[in-house]
């Protein structure tokens, strides 16, 4: 019945896909090369038979946010998690935390993914080209890319000898936002290398609300300003890369560092005194978080006759911590001597490598072979546990074959076999034990309650494998069919987590008997390309025999400030839905696009949907375009969320309206862009059902105008 | 060829219609909260060390009831203090549930909550977890004060 909506509910968005990208604006915009990136875009989805968008410079820069998710998420089936105005995690078709996997230059971004307060450590500034996605990627990128992936790549290098470069400022109204990033650049003979540093600060963000409505407690906004969500962001990178004849390599070491306050009311109890005004809109008091990202990464190629082979290695540091003022519910814990308001820090040490060889011998048949290490160890500090110490080790092996009789039919098949083994420590809470003996609780609990992780040794071994076809009948038409299995290995957080998260305020519980996630997907992509008029239309279908997903168990809890226990559980799912994007060329320069997605899904077991299901949305934009100017309107309707697992509240919907522009100004000899946009336009107060605020009733933030302006350099040598 | 790439686009369209379809027959499990409405303590409640709170409630939910429980403990952290304060005193910690279950409604009055005579005086949270049968829970939270002249929690 309610999926008898679905496909009136599927009318669309201003997609990447189905934009012309411009080419590189270093060099002079001709209607040739223009033509040049379309194909290019069109090669590879033709080259896929999974749904993939390419998301180009040109797009990249009109929905520029500081934040990649923010601005990804202009895409059908793409949404972002947020956590206040700073920052984001992917969700892909209703997937995100450990279900999505990003990448960069080959590598998987390895943070802790699985925390709904934690962000992805990705300097939007160095965001070039995206390519996403959708749906069951793991039989190339391994067990966490079951729901899809992010793939950061490199624009390529420029053709002639050059040092070049680009300023950015960035501002934003609604949280007094400014930033700004620099790069350098130089192509010499077989180097190119690049070198980024940028920078952010915003202070607390506005809602349009004067009061908000927690635990039926009327809580003040002072100044329509939500306290203490200020923060501030610093990245740096250098990347560089070598060419000589067949060879090729590259190497980047990056590392981002983002700050960012917690609104205090939404940590616990409300408390009218934690949210009086502290007098200044900028300053990051406590609660806060901290996360650095350390990244190095290198690339090898080389080109033989018929064999191209590749190697991507990477070691990657996460650091993040939590801070809060110290406190206890355990009379006997002493106040830490070093850092006593440190109260969760985890550091994860990630090295990963991939190997690639691909056979191109033959026109009509490909073969891709693939091997995947990876080896983690996460350590823990501070007066809370939430997540124990743990090692990690995944490999897997893949084989990928195209069969290509002619250019009107590709037919694609893969198997892959992946192998985990998860090493957990144990860990034992005295002051819990103290409390709860004083609690006077039996002997049984004590014991059962003080161990708040149990050492767990688990082995885990799937396959996954994936069968699609793309055919081209006519130039105008393309159709993708793709069905796909998947698993994934839970994450240590599903196995031996054991505390309240401050996050969530819920006693979650890992199961260390958790069997690994697993489920058949299924896609389609059907494409239309005419001459003033195009459209995509993606359904997709997924059934899981095994879903991992935080289930209340009616079990209270015996730690102080907790209710029930939420455990990690498996369960039958379903997951469909699909998207639509068109786009319309009219008469005077006008242009007409329209974006839609629905995610439908259901706990069979429960019986009820599963939670942080996107709502349904449309997107309406008008845009004039002419020479050196463009201008657009856009109208997104999000539909009401009333499909919600346990324990979440359903979300209104919102009309939102939004305007912007871009301008190219000649200045001597180059292009200075500026790109405008005011979003929110009417300051509507609405809630995003994916927002880590939104379970304390903040609302998203209200009006913002925003100002991009870029100026990019050259000289040739 | 044309028509053959128009009927695999209806055959596919249409088998997705079919596949989740038959999830059409889909039975609505419960996700409705259980409703608490708490009369005593009220907000800001000051109640004096070594008697019993007067504790009254109202519980309802759409389906079936489970189980409530109260829990108590100190927010000295809300202010200056960030460690409990030893000597005589003992910070006061609660936690107990009650099983409602077989009930859609009830009224819930008892002065089974002690609070000890040594109990150290200041800020506290009192907290009412109710889930139903399904796992459903809500929560009211409230401030209460320990204090010597508070109230005694006997019936006037």
């Amino acid at each position: 019945m309610r999926i008898g909506m679905i496909p009136g509910m599927l009318v669309v968005c201003c997609t990447g896909t189905l934009h012309a990208q411009e080419p590189d604006s270093l060099r002079n915009v001709s209607l040739s090369e223009i033509v040049v990136t379309e194909n290019y875009q069109y090669l590879r989805n033709r080259n896929t038979t999974l749904h993939l968008d390419v998301v180009g410079k040109e797009f990249l820069k009109e929905h520029f946010s500081g934040n990649l998710m923010q601005t990804l998420e202009q895409l059908p089936g793409v949404h972002s998690m947020d956590i206040g105005s700073g920052f984001s995690k992917p969700v892909i078709r209703g997937m995100g935390f450990n279900r999505v996997s990003v990448t960069e230059n080959g590598i998987k971004q390895e943070g802790q993914q699985w925390g709904a307060d934690h962000g992805l450590e990705i300097d939007a500034f160095n965001v070039e080209q995206v390519n996403i996605r959708k749906g069951p990627a793991s039989l190339l990128y391994g067990s966490d890319a079951m729901g899809g992936v992010v793939e950061i790549t490199q624009a390529a290098p420029p053709f002639d000898d050059q040092v070049f470069g680009e300023v950015s400022l960035l501002g934003k109204s609604v949280n007094g936002l400014f930033g700004g990033s620099v790069m350098l650049g130089v192509k010499k003979d077989r180097w190119f290398t690049k070198l980024r540093f940028s920078e952010q600060h915003f202070g607390d963000y506005r809602i349009p609300a004067d009061t908000i409505v927690y635990l039926t407690q009327k809580m003040p906004v002072h100044d329509r300003r939500l306290k203490n969500t200020a923060g501030f962001e610093r990245n740096a990178s250098l990347f560089t890369q070598y060419r000589k004849g067949a060879y090729m390599s590259d190497y980047m070491v990056s590392n981002a560092y983002q700050k960012v306050g917690f609104f205090p009311g939404a940590h616990g109890i409300p408390d009218p005194s934690r949210v009086e005004d502290d007098g200044s809109a900028r300053n990051m008091g406590l609660p806060y978080s901290t996360v650095n990202h350390l990244k190095v990464t290198t690339h090898q190629e080389y080109a033989w006759e018929n064999i191209l082979a590749q190697w991507d290695l990477g070691y990657q540091n996460n650091h993040r911590e939590e801070w809060s003022l110290f406190h206890t519910h355990y009379g006997s814990q002493p106040v830490p001597e070093t850092d006593p308001d440190k109260e969760l820090a985890f550091v994860l040490n990630t090295f990963s490598s991939g190997m690639k060889v691909r056979f191109t011998g033959s026109s009509v048949w490909d073969h891709r072979m693939g091997w995947d290490v990876q080896y983690q160890r996460n350590t823990i500090s501070g007066y809370s546990f939430l997540l124990p110490e743990y090692s990690r080790f995944t490999t897997g092996i893949s084989w990928l074959t195209t069969w290509k009789p002619d250019e009107m039919l590709s037919v694609s098949g893969g198997l892959r076999y992946d192998f985990g083994k998860t090493d957990i420590r144990s860990f034992t809470d005295p002051y819990l034990e103290t409390y709860l003996r004083g609690q006077g609780y039996s002997e049984e609990v004590v014991e059962k309650s003080k161990t708040r992780s149990f050492p767990v040794k688990r082995d885990f071994g799937d396959f996954s494998g994936s069968l699609g076809i793309v055919w081209v009948p006519a130039k105008a038409h393309l159709l993708k069919a793709n069905v796909g299995h998947s698993f994934r290995l839970p994450g240590a957080n599903e196995l031996a987590s054991n505390g309240v998260h401050h996050g969530t305020f819920r006693h979650e519980q890992g199961d260390p008997d958790l069997g690994s996630e697993r489920g058949w997907q299924l896609d389609v992509a059907y494409s239309f390309f005419g001459t003033f008029f195009s459209v995509t239309v993606s359904p997709f279908a997924s059934w899981f025999s095994n879903y991992i997903y935080l289930k209340p168990t009616g079990e209270w809890s015996v730690l102080p400030h907790a209710g029930q226990i939420y455990r990690y559980t498996g369960a039958e799912a379903l997951f469909a839905g699909g998207e639509i994007s068109a786009k319309v060329d009219l008469p005077l320069h006008f242009s007409y696009e329209l974006g839609g997605e629905y995610v439908y899904t259901y706990n069979l077991d429960e019986h009820i949907p599963l939670s942080f299901s996107p709502p349904g949305s449309l997107r309406n934009t008008l845009s004039w375009e002419k020479k050196r100017m463009r201008f657009y309107v856009e109208h997104q309707y999000i539909a009401d969320q009333n499909r919600v697992a346990r324990n979440e509240d359903p979300t209104p919907g919102a009309q939102l309206f939004h305007l912007g522009a871009g301008f190219r100004i000649p200045v001597g000899r180059t292009d200075v862009e500026l790109t405008l946009s005011a979003r929110n336009l009417f300051n509507t107060k609405y809630y995003n059902h994916l927002s880590f605020y939104r379970k304390v009733e903040i609302p998203e933030p209200g009006r913002n105008f925003q100002l991009l302006i870029k100026i990019p350099f050259k000289k040739l040598f | 060829m044309k028509t053959t790439f128009y009927l695999s686009i209806v055959i596919i369209l249409m088998s997705f219609v079919l596949l989740v379809s038959c999830s059409d027959d889909e039975k609505q499990g419960d996700t409705t909260k259980p409703v608490i409405t708490l009369n005593a303590p009220a907000e800001g409640a000051a109640l004096q060390p070594g008697s019993h709170i007067h504790f009254d409630m109202d519980l309802e939910d759409d389906v079936m009831l489970g189980s409530y429980k109260v829990e108590i403990h100190n927010n000295f952290d809300g202010h200056t203090h960030t460690k409990a304060e030893t000597g005589e005193t003992t910070p006061f910690a609660y936690n107990n549930s009650w099983d409602v279950s077989d009930k859609k409604s009830t009224h819930i009055h008892h002065h089974e909550i002690e609070i000890p005579a040594n109990a150290t005086e200041g800020n506290y949270h009192f907290m009412v977890y109710c889930t139903d049968a399904a796992g459903n829970e809500s929560y009211v939270a409230r401030n209460i004060v320990l204090r010597e002249d508070g109230e005694s929690g006997e019936h006037q």
